[in-house]
């Protein structure tokens, strides 16, 4: 073929237009919304911003010296990856063991099926209200109905526990939606094959199941830490302003939201989120090389 | 085919003209403006008295609740972006911002040539809030004060006297003391969380003679020798006399003492509405604020009965289509009349001097005079603020918790929150 560019039957610019104007609406809507202010976070994080965007003051990395010098910047993100360390892990546990028993052939299967996912359904911050009431020292259902005296919400020790338990709570129907269809792609003779030569239920799980698994259970895993890592709503609609306990549930994103637009330091918030977007940066890319060691793709 | 288009567009011509002429006929360009508030309780009292002013002007007001944290959001978004409501509220938490970066249509001249509006009729303390470099740029709606509401089945079941104006705050101790103790542990005497301040621990502060920002808002308060005496003694109240603190911040003063665990609380009369309506409220009375008595003659005397104020302006975007119009409408809400109105409507007190009385009315079956009474037998100071009130006052609400629940504590985390806000206030 000869080298130089490749001219266009009047066809094949034709769908090549009608490509364009196809994903334009998409392309428009990731530059405005997610591009711009991606890069336009990136450029604040380096001013002294001013009010309403205006006078904006160069200062260079002094943003990133006040936020990675200070305390609360590390102290949010070990809240953090305490709160990520509870979700993870046990959201996907039980979204498996769930995935599996609702994979089976059971009574009012659908009707499970549909029970779990519920809470997907439901507006993050309704969930948040309803564990918030259940949660309640004095009034709330958890205490009255085992009567016991424990705050929930309030002990530092217990706080971020709790929080953690509405996020597993939350998604492990998601989750669980997702290893089913996993589940369903594995083909039905290998487990007669295996049954065949004897395998119990048990070994044909960790041996048959987790491995043919494991592409979803990593496309979870991935995505499940990033969410984890960027959580803010149940805490802001949880934890109240004089919650003694909110110093060791705040995550790093409680913490810019309430440095950009509580306190109005968007130069300030920027660089704690641009800080954050290396550190997941960094775990994605940890993640991606640990992906080749266990996940196996037929 | 060609005449018929000139035919519609001189036609369309016309209707553009007659429409035009239309609106212009009373001087406005406009035929809508937008209003933004945050308080869904004053929205009816507030349209009626928007759509006295349509009658005269022919311009419609649309009126529109957006809630506190997402008004500001809103306010800000529209500020940066030029796209602000024409008329809306403005707050001391964020006055100076706005005024500073040329936000809000300046109404000096407005102001001068007015017949309606004389700055000298308004309480002083929301006029300089809203005033930069001898410009004015909101004028006062309202104003507020605190009182006691105290829950009077309560105070009969433990055989403990009512508040009354002779009450200093030991007096306000002891009752809540005996509630407590009398219901072992059942009932509190009263609850006051670090997020009560101007309607809560602040009167203390000031009726001890401290203060919490200085009066050129440049430095802390909290270092101040009556600041600490105050809080001392707030840190003995949180012992016995109120709730504890884990209690409160789960589920706030008001539910509290509306499900009868708590016996009294000090309240804004911004919140009277929701007390009103509150089912049971037949039990619920107002009483003044207890003093202190700092000169020890056995009477409240100037500065010793505090009501911390506060008093939202009207203002206008800098940018609004029709300036105008803008200020007709904020005229209105702000002449004597519409004051007067908006006091009896009981949509709040004024910020017109004088033309609060009717308020007292507006709650058939509740005493609310205790209100009026903190303004004529007690002495209103203006709610602490500056440039960026909320990173300071987000700081102590936090960082009192401590000493709230451990208060040997409380002489430290003070010594801490007036530095960090020394800090804060230096860079504004």
């Amino acid at each position: 073929m000869a080298k130089g560019k490749h001219k266009m039957t009047p066809s094949e610019k034709s769908q090549a237009r009608w490509g364009l104007a196809f994903v334009a609406p998409t392309m428009i809507g990731l530059i405005v919304l997610n591009f711009y202010p991606i890069f336009n976070t990136i450029y604040q994080s380096f001013f002294k911003t001013g009010d309403f965007g205006m006078g904006n003051v160069f200062v260079g990395l002094q943003n990133f010296a006040s936020v990675l010098g200070g305390n609360e910047f590390w102290r949010s993100l070990g809240n953090t990856f305490k709160y990520a360390l509870i979700e993870v892990p046990f959201s996907i546990i039980f979204a498996l063991l769930l995935a599996v028993f609702l994979n089976r052939k059971i009574a009012f299967r659908s009707g499970y099926r549909t029970i779990f996912f519920l809470p997907m359904v439901a507006a993050p911050a309704a969930v948040a209200m309803v564990w918030k009431f259940l949660y309640n020292q004095q009034f709330g259902l958890i205490n009255n109905v085992f009567g016991t005296q424990t705050a929930w919400i309030s002990d530092p020790g217990i706080a971020w526990i709790s929080i953690g338990v509405i996020g597993v709570w939350s998604i492990v129907g998601y989750n669980m939606i997702l290893l089913i269809s996993g589940l369903q792609e594995i083909p039905h003779d290998y487990y007669e094959a295996a049954e065949i030569d004897g395998a119990t239920g048990v070994k044909q799980f960790f041996k048959i199941t987790i491995p043919l698994l494991s592409p979803t259970i990593f496309f979870i895993l991935q995505t499940r830490i990033i969410g984890a890592l960027q959580q803010f709503d149940l805490i802001y609609m949880v934890m109240d302003n004089s919650n003694r306990a909110l110093s060791s549930v705040e995550t790093v994103v409680y913490y810019f939201y309430t440095q950009a637009f509580t306190y109005n330091n968007r130069g300030f918030g920027a660089a704690i989120v641009v800080s954050m977007l290396v550190i997941i940066m960094l775990i994605t890319f940890l993640l991606q090389r640990a992906e080749k060691k266990w996940v196996f793709y037929n | 085919m060609k005449k018929l288009k000139t035919l519609v567009s001189l036609m369309l011509a016309a209707v553009m003209l007659f429409t035009a002429a239309a609106a212009l006929a009373d001087g406005f360009s406009v035929d809508v403006l937008e209003v933004k508030i945050w308080d869904n309780n004053q929205l009816a009292g507030l349209q009626q008295i928007a759509d006295l002013w349509t009658e005269q002007s022919g311009v419609k007001v649309n009126i529109q609740v957006v809630d506190w944290d997402n008004y500001w959001t809103l306010l800000e978004a529209g500020a940066s972006g030029g796209q602000m409501p024409d008329v809306f509220w403005m707050h001391s938490n964020n006055a100076e911002m706005y005024m500073g970066a040329q936000k809000l249509l300046d109404l000096t001249d407005y102001i001068a040539a007015s017949d309606k509006v004389n700055l000298e009729n308004y309480y002083e303390g929301i006029t300089e809030l809203y005033s930069k470099d001898g410009k004015y740029y909101a004028v006062a709606k309202d104003h507020d004060t605190i009182a006691l509401l105290y829950n009077k089945a309560l105070f009969d079941q433990y055989g403990v006297a009512y508040p009354t104006d002779a009450w200093t705050w030991e007096d306000y101790k002891a009752a809540a003391e005996a509630i407590t103790e009398a219901s072992g542990g059942d009932v509190y005497g009263a609850a006051c969380n670090t997020t009560n301040d101007q309607d809560g621990y602040f009167n203390i502060i000031y009726d001890f003679g401290g203060y919490v920002i200085s009066d050129d808002h440049k430095s802390s308060g909290w270092d101040n020798e009556n600041t600490i005496k105050a809080m001392e003694f707030i840190g003995t109240l949180t012992e016995k006399a109120w709730a504890p603190q884990q209690l409160v911040s789960e589920n706030g003063t008001d539910t509290l003492f509306n499900n009868r665990k708590v016996a009294m609380i000090s309240q804004g009369s911004w919140m009277i509405n929701s007390f009103y309506t509150y089912e049971g409220s037949e039990d619920y009375a107002w009483a003044v604020l207890p003093y202190e008595d700092v000169n020890g003659n056995g009477q409240a005397d100037e500065g010793e009965r505090v009501s911390i104020y506060n008093g939202l302006g009207w203002a206008a975007a800098a940018n609004t289509k029709d300036p105008d119009a803008a200020w007709s409408l904020i005229e209105w809400f702000s002449s004597e009349e519409m004051q007067l109105k908006q006091s009896e409507l009981g949509v709040t007190m004024a910020g017109y001097i004088g033309a609060s009385e009717a308020f007292a009315n507006a709650f058939p079956g509740m005493d609310i005079s205790a209100f009026l009474e903190m303004e004529s037998n007690g002495t209103l100071v203006f709610r602490p603020y500056s440039k960026y009130t909320s990173r300071w006052s987000d700081q102590y609400q936090r960082e009192l918790v401590e000493a709230w629940n451990n208060p040997s504590a409380m002489t430290g985390v003070l010594y801490n929150l007036a530095g960090e806000m020394n800090a804060l206030l230096a860079q504004e």
